[in-house]
């Protein structure tokens, strides 16, 4: 009777994470197969759930024929160059909001909290005729500098749990050994909380890295043009290529699935301590 | 001593300013600077990008709640972040429920539950119209081998069905972000508690009402809140995967911002429909603000 009870509780246990698996998964598993199947059997009334035959035949157009390899290195420099400025300037901020007492630091954080606010075409509308008249307009900098605006103020918020959870007593006692404070924040401070700065990086590479709506104004010619606007433009250019939607898809989503690998865990760790008050 | 070091540890507010000073002139460029100039063009007439527009006080804001087309969006956009949210929070409820059970594998799923979020929303876009295809796609196909349904749904292109599937696309994308903040909470609950309920015969419903649910509503507000406020700012989502159509089916607070700036470049009232939406946020998000608090030392 109990073992019967337990048996069905596993089976109930283990049906919930499958389904929750099949949830998360299906849709990845998907592309990820199709990108190796030949075209015929890619338009085939019946779809095979796993492929036939295998072949890398879209993944040779994709890179041969298309701008694909310009388009990837162009994410790869954005995403990279907001994701280094970013972690610079919420390590110092979040120093400032988290280990230092001054008047109008409630403030300050808050305004960095209202960013969520801001409605993000209502940005667009008005850093496009800006960037014109700084004549970045189709300069991979205007992405840069627009990705590190819209994503660092929340990052300050995810080093919370690693900023605060520091002792004082180290600061302290560097104070006594005469380090100036700058020395204290970038030899004793910003090496204990490298996980939080990790969980900053990957976050702001993510969010810089398939960013479509800023990318797709302010970027005008093609050699500029990041992933998400090239990809998108050239499926709509000509006849869809279903294996180069495929095969482009999976290529898109390595980079930031290495990634997440790497540092994926410290960026959960942020997002989990942030929750808890 | 030791007390007088601490002090000036925290106590040193030119440090505190210096080192806050880079990432408020950073966004008073981006943030602050658009929305200054929002404000400003709302209250001009600059019918064609390139004018330099009149000032006409409040016309534009007369004209824009008095526009139709700018009424529907708002309906469709309260509805959009609503059922966004609804269908997200039992999603992600579900999600953290489930990974809050010990089972094998359990730390690999609760990192990489994560997955939908981390692929650019353009992929997730492309793969759901080509799976959602009636005529190509694997989920009709799958839907009528089983006999769910007899002819395929145009999940994308009609009128009836694009609203609810645009919800659930996005859904997948965002759900696994707030499971793992919810299941953050659950996991601080104190097991003793759910052991002296069951003695004291306590049903699980009862367990979850009066012990789970208290102890996440404090993470719970303001997932809530963040979950509404990022829902109402959807843009590339809905705009890769619908145009915003067909009619005007999907056409939600940004997407109609978006066509009145840079396809019909009526400036002013894109930026008037923008400075609508940013007061919208406003109201709603100064209630986020009271419920988040800076962490005392």
């Amino acid at each position: 009777m109990n073992s019967a009870k337990k048996f069905f509780q596993n089976l109930a246990k283990y049906l919930a994470v499958a389904l929750l698996v099949f949830i998360i998964v299906s849709p990845i598993y998907w592309i990820l197969v199709c990108s190796f199947k030949p075209t015929r059997e890619l338009i085939r009334v019946t779809p095979t759930f796993v492929p036939h035959t295998v072949t890398l035949f879209h993944y040779v157009g994709l890179l041969k024929e298309t701008g694909f390899m310009t388009y990837f290195l162009n994410s790869i420099y954005v995403a990279t160059g907001s994701a280094v400025l970013v972690v610079i300037l919420t390590s110092l901020a979040g120093y400032s909001v988290y280990r230092c007492r001054y008047l109008g630091r409630r403030f300050f954080f808050n305004i960095l909290l209202a960013i969520y606010i801001f409605p993000r075409v209502l940005l667009l509308l008005f850093l496009y005729p800006m960037f014109a008249r700084l004549n970045l307009v189709d300069n991979l900098l205007s992405l840069v500098i627009t990705y590190v605006g819209i994503t660092a103020p929340l990052n300050v918020w995810l080093m919370r749990a690693f900023f605060t959870s520091v002792p004082l007593e180290l600061e302290d006692a560097a104070l006594v050994d005469g380090a100036n404070r700058l020395q204290i924040l970038f030899k004793i401070f910003l090496p204990l909380v490298a996980p939080g700065i990790a969980a900053v990086a990957i976050n702001s590479f993510l969010m810089s890295y398939g960013e479509y709506l800023f990318a797709s104004i302010l970027i005008v010619s093609d050699r500029f043009k990041t992933l998400p606007v090239g990809m998108a433009q050239f499926l709509q250019q000509y006849e869809i290529s279903w294996g180069w939607l495929a095969s482009g898809s999976v290529l898109i989503i390595l980079p930031p699935v290495i990634a997440f690998a790497f540092v994926g865990r410290y960026f959960v760790k942020g997002l989990t301590a942030g929750a808890i008050k | 001593m030791i007390e007088k070091i601490k002090r000036k540890v925290l106590e040193d507010p030119l440090f505190g300013y210096f080192l806050i000073i880079p990432i408020l002139v950073w966004i008073s460029v981006t943030l602050f600077y658009p929305l200054l100039r929002a404000i400003y063009t709302s209250f001009l007439n600059i019918e064609f990008l390139g004018e330099t527009g009149r000032f006409i006080g409040w016309d534009n804001y007369a004209r824009l709640l008095g526009d139709k087309e700018f009424r529907l969006s708002f309906v469709r956009t309260l509805v959009w972040s609503g059922a966004n949210v609804l269908l997200q929070i039992i999603l992600a409820f579900f999600a953290a429920l489930v990974l809050d059970l010990e089972f094998k594998g359990q730390k690999f799923i609760r990192n990489w539950i994560l997955l939908p979020w981390v692929i650019p929303v353009v992929v997730l876009a492309m793969i759901f119209r080509w799976m959602l295809d009636p005529t190509l796609g694997v989920v009709n196909y799958v839907l009528q081998n089983t006999n769910a349904i007899s002819s395929p749904v145009p999940f994308l292109g009609s009128v009836d069905w694009v609203m609810i599937t645009a919800i659930f696309v996005n859904s997948w994308r965002w759900f696994p972000f707030y499971a793992v903040m919810i299941l953050a909470s659950l996991q601080i609950i104190p097991p003793q508690l759910y052991e002296a309920a069951k003695i004291d015969g306590a049903s699980p419903f009862q367990q979850f009402c009066y012990i789970t649910l208290p102890h996440i509503m404090p993470v719970l507000v303001p997932v809530i809140l963040i979950c509404s406020l990022w829902a109402v700012n959807v843009f590339d989502m809905i705009w890769l995967l619908t145009r915003g159509g067909p009619g005007n089916a999907t056409q939600t607070f940004p997407i109609f911002i978006y066509q009145k700036g840079f396809q019909e470049y009526r400036l002013s009232q894109a930026a008037t429909a923008a400075v609508f939406m940013f007061i919208f946020l406003l109201v709603y998000g100064t209630i986020y603000l009271g419920t988040v608090t800076l962490e005392e030392k």
